[in-house]
């Protein structure tokens, strides 16, 4: 097994760990704590298949992790912008 | 040799996020401003999965997550601050939670009553009023 292989496991490992840690955090009580969580989670999952994919030669993991990436990010503002209200 | 470049980003993106997770964890929830705290710690998390990025060869998604990740952090600290920080928003404080020994917080429904008790007491006072007299030049 060489180097490479084994960090790559390693980042994987840390981004299970902090997806956890999101999810502990996420469970405060106000609403913008829930959807920060929610979008770390998307991007560590996004990250966790680019990764994936990586290993085991999968091409579209790419495009589902791209997907993931940008389609998070607008679900978050778009979520955001509903909670925070219009601008007085 | 450029492996173990990869390796060395990889190793660093990890300890990185193991960081940030630990930091997460570590704030109670009786700290002051722990929301902010927590965005602010998911930035190095942010930076972290970029670096990832970088050394799996993937430059494009790192562009792209490294211009989203600010835009991501900024509306949800922005829609916490107008709808449910009461620790720093004035406006969201409502009579029940100020505090009577601070006289420099007061709630904004209470300011206005105030305000109106005022302006009524203003109408009513007859220094401000203003007589007209009815002049009748037939007489």
């Amino acid at each position: 097994m060489d180097i490479l292989f084994i960090s790559k496991y390693l980042v994987v490992i840390a981004l299970i760990i902090l997806m956890l840690a999101a999810l502990r955090a996420g469970a405060y009580k106000s609403t913008s704590m829930g959807l920060l969580a929610s979008s770390v989670i998307i991007n560590a999952f996004a990250v966790v298949l680019l990764i994936g994919g990586d290993i085991y030669n999968l091409g579209f993991y790419r495009d589902i992790s791209l997907a993931l990436i940008f389609f998070g990010f607008v679900g978050t503002v778009v979520f955001a912008v509903v909670l925070g209200g219009d601008d007085k | 040799m450029i492996e173990y470049v990869q390796s060395a980003l990889l190793i660093i993106s990890a300890f990185l996020i193991i960081i940030s997770a630990v930091g997460v964890l570590s704030l109670s929830k009786g700290t002051k401003n722990v929301v902010y705290a927590r965005i602010h710690i998911f930035g190095v998390f942010d930076i972290a999965c970029i670096i990832a990025m970088i050394a799996i060869g993937q430059y494009l998604l790192a562009g792209i997550y490294f211009i989203l990740a600010p835009f991501t952090a900024h509306a949800i600290a922005n829609a916490y601050w107008k709808k449910e920080d009461r620790e720093n928003n004035l406006d969201l404080v409502t009579d029940e939670e100020v505090v009577d020994d601070n006289p420099f917080i007061q709630s904004k429904e209470k300011m206005q009553a105030l305000e109106s008790e005022n302006s009524e007491k203003l109408k009513a006072d007859e220094r401000f009023s203003v007589t007209m007299l009815e002049i009748d030049e037939g007489e």
